[in-house]
C-alpha cells in the first residue's frame, strides 16, 4: 500500500506536479507531450537498434526467416572478421587523422580570425565575412569537377613531386576548406557575447594585444572553440562524397568509404556492413551523447544570431 | 634589452590583424576562388574519355545539359532529374519542417527529462550520412529487412513489398530517410528560436484569453521568423546537393526513377567521365542555388546572417 503511494507520488512528481491544486489539463497535457516524444524517439532510435542487432547477429540468422528481433546468437564474430578480412584499422586511422588535423587547423584559424572581426573595424571587414559566409553556400558538389582535377595535378610547388589524389592531405585540404567559413562564423558571434571590458581590462593590466587574447578571451571563450571543434570533426569524419572522388586506396580512404564498400553490385553482405557502420557511427553517439549541448549551442550560435 | 622588447610587442600588436586573418582570407581565397574559376572554365571544354585531350567547345555543355542533342525543346533527361529534384527536397524539407516543429514545440515545454529527450532525437543527424543511407536501405530491404518484417509478420500486409525496386516508392524511402537525417538539424535551429521567445509574452497572451493558434501566431512566430528561414534555406541548399542518401540507397534507380541532379552530376563527372558536362551542371546547381537564397532573403526581407 504504501509503495503504491510512494509510486504515486513519484509519478505525480516526475510529472512536475508538486502539489494537488495543479489543472488536471497540465497533467493532461504534459502526458499527450510525453506520449509524443516517446513514440518519435522510438521511431528515431528503431533503426539504430536494428542495424546494431544485425552487426551481432551471424550470417546464417540475418538471412533467416522470420526476422528475429532480439538476436538469438549474439556473436562478436562480425566485427572480427572486419579487421581480420578489410584493413578497418587504417581506414579508422585514416579518419582519425584527416578528422583531427582538419579540427586543429579550422579551430586554430577559425577562433584567430573570429576575433579579430568580432573586435576590429577595419576596412572591408563586413563585405569579407560576408564573402566568407557566400562561399560556403557554394554546393560542394558543384566543385567535384575543379577539387578532383586540382588534386590529380601535380601540385605547383616545386620539389613535392606526384599529384594530391589519394592521400590524405587532399582530405584535410578539402574538409578545412568546408569547415573553415562556418567555424570564423561561430567564433565571430561568440566573441560578439564576450564583454568587450575583459579586452579592456587586459589592457589595462599592462597586458599586449596578444597576451590579453591568450590568456584573457580564449579561456572565456572555451564553450565556443568545444563547440567548433565537435562540428568540424563530425562534419570531417561523416564526409563521403568527397572521400570518394579523392581516394581509391586504403592509404586514405576513411571509414564511410570503407563502409559503402561492402557493397558489392547486386549483394551486400550486411552482417559486415552493420558492424563496419556502427565502427563509423560511434563517434557520433558518443560526441551525441556526451556533448549534446555544445554541439546545440554552437550550431544555434553559428547559424542565428540573436 | 626592454626597449627591443617593448618595441617587438609593439609591432606584433600593430600586426595583430593581418596576422589573426590573414591566413584564413588567403586559405578561403586560395581555395574557393581557383576551384570556382576552374568550375566556370572546365564548363566550357569538352574531355576526350579516350584520348583525355581537351577541347573548347564554348557553351555547347550547357547547349546539351539544358537542351538536349534531339530535337525536343528541352532534355528529357533534365526536366525529369529536376522533377526528381523538386520531389525528394520540396517533400523532405515540408515534412521535415513541420515535424521539426513540432517536435521542437513539445522540447521547449518545461517537461522533466528534456536534455536526455533532446540528447535523443540530435542523434540521426550525427551520424554518417552515408551510414544512414546503408542502414535505410537495409530496413527497406525485400526480404530480410525490418520494415517488411514489422509489416508481415504482425499481418498487416499479406506479402512484402520490395520498396526499392519500384519508382514511387523507392522515392518515398528517399523521403522517409532524408527527412529522419534532417528533422533533428530542424529542430536544433527552431529550438533555439523558441527560447528567444520572451515568457511574458506568453503569459500576457493567457491572461488575454488567446488561443494556443492565436498564441503561435502572433506570439511565437515573429519570434521564430529568423530561425525558420535559417532552417529552411540551409535544408533546400544542403538537399538540392546532397548526395550520400541517394547514392547509397538507391544510385538513382530503379532505372532513373530517383536521379536527382546531385547523383545526375556525380555520374555524369565521374561515373561517364565526362567532366565537361559535369561542370556544366555545377555551374547551374550554383545559379540555382545563389537564385533560391536570394529569392528567400527578398521573402524574408532580412538576412539571417546579420552583420
Amino acid at each position: 500500500m504504501s509503495t503504491e503511494t510512494s509510486r504515486l507520488a513519484r509519478l505525480t512528481e516526475s510529472l512536475g506536479l508538486d502539489a494537488d491544486n495543479e489543472w488536471p489539463s497540465v497533467v493532461r497535457e504534459r502526458l499527450i507531450s510525453y506520449g509524443l516524444l516517446g513514440v518519435y524517439v522510438f521511431v528515431v532510435w528503431f533503426p539504430i537498434y536494428y542495424i546494431l542487432i544485425t552487426s551481432f547477429k551471424p550470417t546464417s540468422e540475418v538471412l533467416s526467416l522470420p526476422i528475429t528481433f532480439f538476436p538469438h546468437d549474439a556473436t562478436i564474430q562480425n566485427y572480427v572478421d572486419i579487421f581480420n578480412n578489410r584493413p578497418f584499422e587504417l581506414y579508422t586511422f585514416n579518419s582519425l587523422v584527416v578528422a583531427s588535423t582538419t579540427t586543429v587547423i579550422v579551430v586554430t584559424l577559425g577562433t584567430l580570425s573570429g576575433y579579430t572581426f568580432s573586435r576590429y573595424d577595419f576596412l572591408g571587414n563586413k563585405a569579407l565575412l560576408l564573402s566568407i559566409i557566400a562561399a560556403r553556400m557554394i554546393p560542394p558538389i558543384a566543385l567535384i569537377v575543379p577539387f578532383f582535377q586540382i588534386m590529380s595535378q601535380p601540385p605547383l610547388i616545386g620539389g613535392i613531386t606526384g599529384s594530391l589524389y589519394d592521400t590524405r592531405i587532399a582530405l584535410i585540404l578539402t574538409y578545412t576548406f568546408f569547415n573553415l567559413p562556418f567555424a570564423v562564423w561561430i567564433m565571430k558571434n561568440y566573441f560578439d557575447g564576450v564583454p568587450e571590458s575583459l579586452d579592456e581590462q587586459a589592457k589595462v593590466d599592462g597586458c599586449s594585444t596578444w597576451e590579453g587574447f591568450v590568456k584573457i578571451i580564449l579561456p572565456v571563450a572555451k564553450p565556443g572553440i568545444a563547440a567548433t571543434a565537435i562540428l568540424a570533426f563530425i562534419f570531417s569524419w561523416n564526409e563521403f562524397v568527397f572521400a570518394l572522388v579523392l581516394t581509391s586506396s586504403e592509404q586514405a580512404q576513411t571509414l564511410p568509404i570503407a563502409v559503402s564498400l561492402f557493397v558489392a553490385d547486386d549483394f551486400v553482405d550486411w552482417a559486415h556492413l552493420a558492424a563496419g557502420g556502427m565502427i563509423a557511427a560511434l563517434p557520433g553517439i558518443l560526441f551525441g551523447l556526451f556533448f549534446q549541448r555544445y554541439i546545440v549551442s554552437g550550431l544555434t550560435q553559428g547559424a542565428v544570431k540573436e | 634589452m626592454t626597449e627591443s622588447r617593448h618595441s617587438l610587442r609593439r609591432r606584433l600588436d600593430k600586426l595583430f590583424v593581418p596576422l589573426t586573418i590573414g591566413p584564413t582570407l588567403l586559405w578561403i581565397a586560395g581555395i574557393i576562388i581557383y576551384p570556382t574559376a576552374k568550375l566556370l572554365w572546365s564548363s566550357l571544354f569538352f574531355t576526350n574519355p579516350i584520348t583525355g585531350q581537351k577541347e573548347f567547345v564554348g557553351l555547347r555543355n550547357f547547349q546539351r545539359l539544358l537542351l538536349g542533342d534531339g530535337g525536343a525543346l528541352l532534355n528529357p533527361n533534365f526536366v525529369s532529374f529536376t522533377k526528381n529534384t523538386l520531389v525528394y527536397v520540396g517533400f523532405s524539407v515540408s515534412i521535415s519542417f513541420l515535424l521539426g516543429l513540432g517536435i521542437a514545440i513539445l522540447l521547449n515545454k518545461d517537461l522533466k527529462g528534456r536534455g536526455w529527450l533532446r540528447t535523443a532525437v540530435i542523434v540521426p543527424w550525427i551520424l554518417p550520412y552515408v551510414m544512414s543511407g546503408l542502414m535505410w536501405r537495409w530496413m527497406f530491404q525485400a526480404q530480410y529487412g525490418a520494415i517488411n518484417g514489422v509489416l508481415v509478420q504482425s499481418g498487416l500486409i499479406p506479402n512484402k513489398i520490395a520498396f526499392l525496386s519500384d519508382g514511387t516508392l523507392a522515392m518515398m524511402a528517399l523521403i522517409i530517410a532524408d527527412v529522419w537525417v534532417f528533422t533533428p538539424f530542424i529542430i536544433i535551429i527552431l529550438l533555439a528560436g523558441l527560447q528567444n521567445v520572451p515568457e511574458q509574452l506568453y503569459d500576457a497572451a493567457e491572461v488575454d484569453g488567446a488561443s494556443s493558434w492565436s498564441r503561435f501566431w502572433n506570439v511565437t512566430y515573429p519570434f521564430l521568423k529568423p530561425s525558420i528561414l535559417v532552417a529552411l534555406t540551409i535544408r533546400i541548399i544542403f538537399d538540392i546537393r546532397a548526395l550520400d542518401l541517394v547514392w547509397v540507397m538507391t544510385q538513382g534507380g530503379p532505372g532513373t526513377e530517383t536521379e536527382v541532379w546531385a547523383s545526375w552530376l556525380y555520374r555524369t563527372a565521374q561515373v561517364f567521365n565526362k567532366p565537361g558536362e559535369g561542370a556544366a551542371l555545377g555551374v547551374v546547381m550554383l545559379a540555382v542555388t545563389f537564385a533560391i537564397v536570394a529569392v528567400l532573403y527578398k521573402i524574408f526581407g532580412e538576412t539571417p546572417y546579420e552583420t
